[in-house]
């Protein structure tokens, strides 16, 4: 039974079922579109729906958006755009190396080294605070090293316990998103200020936010271009090899190639998570680097419910991820990798 | 001189031991094929000798130089897929030139290996399109013109011709095998079509459960299997083999079918068989060693199953007693199924396999 084996009244009735979905779909958009062409007084008189039959349009909101009455603008929307871009391409590169690796090489950690990491690094954070007296910042970063070092060493012994493979340590890092963002940011407020103290800046900067996004949207990239590359042919990789092709190479020349549909939907899929992050660019950010999802939520604070303006701002954040998605969209297709085996 | 050399060589995942204890001598200049069923460790032996697969014992050596641990591509080895695996993204003269180029060949000297193999391949006309623009035979040809423009000690195909149609599959194997005479390079070629292993080899390695069941010229291998594996395992249609045993004795002696047939011994194989007089034996016929006329020797009478007639002579699937016997008759006969129909054998060509341990006895 399929929607395509339908005839008269009933297939008449589907298409009617599909309209009111999409108006349902499309009218926040169609409403917010039209909001930010009305003046003030169209806006509190009650609900209008029609450009010049209920009320003249006016492009008032935007003029005064573009003009940077309403805050820093084109600031905003140049860091939104910086950051984004920026953060996706790292992630989605990174990740995917990450998750070569992941399935293509085998990786034995010991449960031990991984308490031994956890116990060394607290521990030794807490005794550069409590007995010899130096700043958090200090602290934690040269407990984490040691700590690093010491895992990567003793993983080498045979140690008691279990020992987790490759699968543990992709839901380790899928773990890293399952708990509230607003803990992570919290921390990593801290973590920035007090890098600020110590002469790093990291809040409002560049370097701190793309960093930040990066780190979480490391887990997501590596899930989804894992699944990816273990779809891939290993009898091509294979080829390279006996061809005397380096590991490297194989990865950028051959892997990365094949796996053009994957990279470039995880690309949006990151861009799009990073372009709408609130909490984080609300946390780590202040003036410069502020993002468009401050600016649209700051409409709404700084002068009351304006909705005209917000409507403005929330389009101009809407449609550059639109035209993006656009334009990969056509890229994601599959029927790459014809011809590559049988 | 690039000969190759398993020594020992052992294959475990884990407990399962796939290969036991394997050695194998490859002549400079030798075309091998391993041949064997699918999971007989064929496979897996090449790998290990590409240095795909690591062995869990064993060393392996290419000439003088032992490979053991040696990573693939400083193997000097030239590979072959069954599944082609082409760079789905270059045309096909960057596939065929993408490992000069990361070696760093110098430009001139690249192109013209890929035109001297684009040409001995046919290629040339498709050397701008990509893999997916491209038919099985064509997408396997670029495979070898990959593997011959890296000039290797060593070729290995695994499975190459599997993939293609039975037309394809002829003529690319009467290309490999030009291309052997042309090169003169040692090549270890795998399948587990055993048509393939006797037309293309100069020595065929009959391989069971990892281990080596005989090695030998194709002609050897047909005409003096070293047991009943080997026996039913090359030549098609497969050997007949009826179980039965010994009896008798000097010039008596007769192999007596559990099925109720009565095979006088020839002659000239009394004097081996006469020690075994009341053991168990099988007998193995060859099919085209079978047919309609009573001259060639003693009879057996089949109950037909199925006619197959093939042109040059016609097959007759039938059965003795049970057993699977398939008779090869002239195409001028027509029985037909379920007829009782008298075959001939000639005695001379027949098998001997000891049931105790399935070997020849000649």
């Amino acid at each position: 039974m399929s929607v395509r084996d339908l005839r008269g009244a009933k297939r008449h009735w589907v298409l009617f079922g599909c309209l009111i979905w999409l108006t349902f779909a499309l009218f926040p958009l169609y409403w917010v579109a039209i909001t930010s062409l009305k003046s003030p007084v169209d806006v509190v008189g009650g609900p209008t729906y029609l450009p010049f039959v209920d009320f003249q349009p006016t492009l008032k909101a935007w003029t005064e958006l573009f003009s940077g009455i309403r805050g820093e603008f084109f600031s905003n929307f140049w860091s939104s755009t910086i950051v984004a871009l920026s953060a996706s391409v790292i992630a989605t590169i990174i990740g995917s190396m990450a998750a070569y690796a992941l399935v293509r090489f085998t990786f034995r950690v010991r449960l031990m080294s991984g308490i031994t990491f956890f116990v060394v690094a607290m521990g030794g954070f807490l005794f550069g605070r409590e007995v010899l007296g130096i700043g958090p910042a200090t602290a934690s970063i040269i407990a984490f090293c040691i700590a690093l070092a010491l895992s990567i060493f003793i993983n080498r012994f045979k140690l008691p316990g279990p020992v987790l493979g490759n699968d543990d340590i992709v839901f380790w890092f899928v773990s890293q998103r399952l708990f509230p963002p607003i803990v992570v940011a919290f921390a990593l407020f801290l973590l920035y200020t007090e890098m600020g103290k110590l002469g790093f800046r990291m809040t409002d900067t560049y370097f701190g936010l793309t960093l930040a996004y990066v780190a979480f949207s490391l887990p997501i990239v590596i899930w989804l271009m894992r699944d990816f590359i273990a779809s891939l042919p290993l009898d091509v990789e294979e080829a390279a090899m006996v061809d005397n092709v380096p590991t490297w190479r194989i990865f950028f020349g051959i892997v990365l190639p094949m796996s053009k549909p994957g990279l470039i939907a995880t690309f949006v899929i990151t861009l799009a998570f990073v372009w709408n992050e609130f909490l984080f660019a609300l946390f780590l950010t202040n003036s410069k680097w502020q993002t468009l999802p401050i600016l649209v939520a700051g409409q709404n604070s700084q002068r009351g419910d304006e909705w005209w303006a917000i409507s403005a701002a929330a389009l101009v954040a809407i449609v550059p991820m639109v035209i993006i998605a656009g334009l990969l969209g056509r890229m994601m297709r599959s029927g790459l990798l014809m011809g590559a085996v049988k | 001189m690039t000969n190759i050399r398993l020594k020992n060589i052992e294959k475990s995942y884990g407990d399962v031991q796939v290969i036991p204890p394997l050695d194998l001598e490859i002549e400079d200049g030798e075309f091998v094929v391993l041949v064997g069923p699918s999971g007989c460790g064929k496979s897996t032996t090449l790998r290990m000798i590409a240095g795909l697969e690591t062995t869990s014992a064993g060393k392996v050596f290419i000439g003088d130089r032992d490979v053991t641990d040696l990573r693939p591509g400083l193997r000097d080895c030239a590979m072959v897929f069954q599944s082609y695996a082409l760079y789905p993204h270059m045309t096909v003269k960057e596939n065929i030139g993408y490992g000069m180029k990361v070696r760093g060949v110098d430009k001139k000297i690249a192109a013209e290996a890929v035109a001297n193999a684009a040409r001995v391949l046919n290629l040339t006309d498709y050397l701008h399109r990509k893999p997916a623009a491209l038919s099985g035979g064509q997408r396997q040809r670029v495979a070898i013109g990959r593997a011959i423009v890296r000039d290797p000690e060593v070729f290995l195909f695994d499975e190459p011709l599997s993939n293609l149609d039975a037309k394809l599959r002829v003529e690319m194997r009467v290309e490999i095998k030009q291309l052997h005479r042309r090169l003169k390079t040692t090549m270890v070629y795998v399948t587990h079509d055993q048509v393939e292993a006797m037309t293309m080899a100069d020595r065929v390695v009959v391989l069971n459960a990892g281990i080596i069941e005989q090695a030998a010229d194709p002609i050897t291998l047909y005409e003096f299997p070293v047991n009943k594996f080997v026996a039913s395992f090359i030549g098609a249609p497969s050997m007949n083999m009826l179980e039965g045993k010994l009896s008798g004795t000097g010039d008596d002696l007769v192999f007596e079918s559990d099925a109720g047939a009565s095979f006088p011994i020839p002659k000239s194989r009394i004097p081996a068989l006469a020690e075994f007089s009341g053991e168990r034996f099988s007998l193995g016929i060859r099919p085209e060693h079978t047919s309609e006329n009573a001259d060639v020797g003693p009879k057996i009478q089949i109950k037909v199953i199925d006619v197959e007639p093939l042109g040059p002579h016609t097959l007759l699937i039938g059965e003795v007693g049970g057993e699977k016997f398939t008779a090869q008759f002239s195409s001028r006969s027509r029985p037909q199924p379920d007829d009782m129909v008298d075959v001939y054998v000639n005695s001379g060509e027949v098998h001997f396999f000891r049931e105790s341990d399935g070997r020849a006895v000649r």
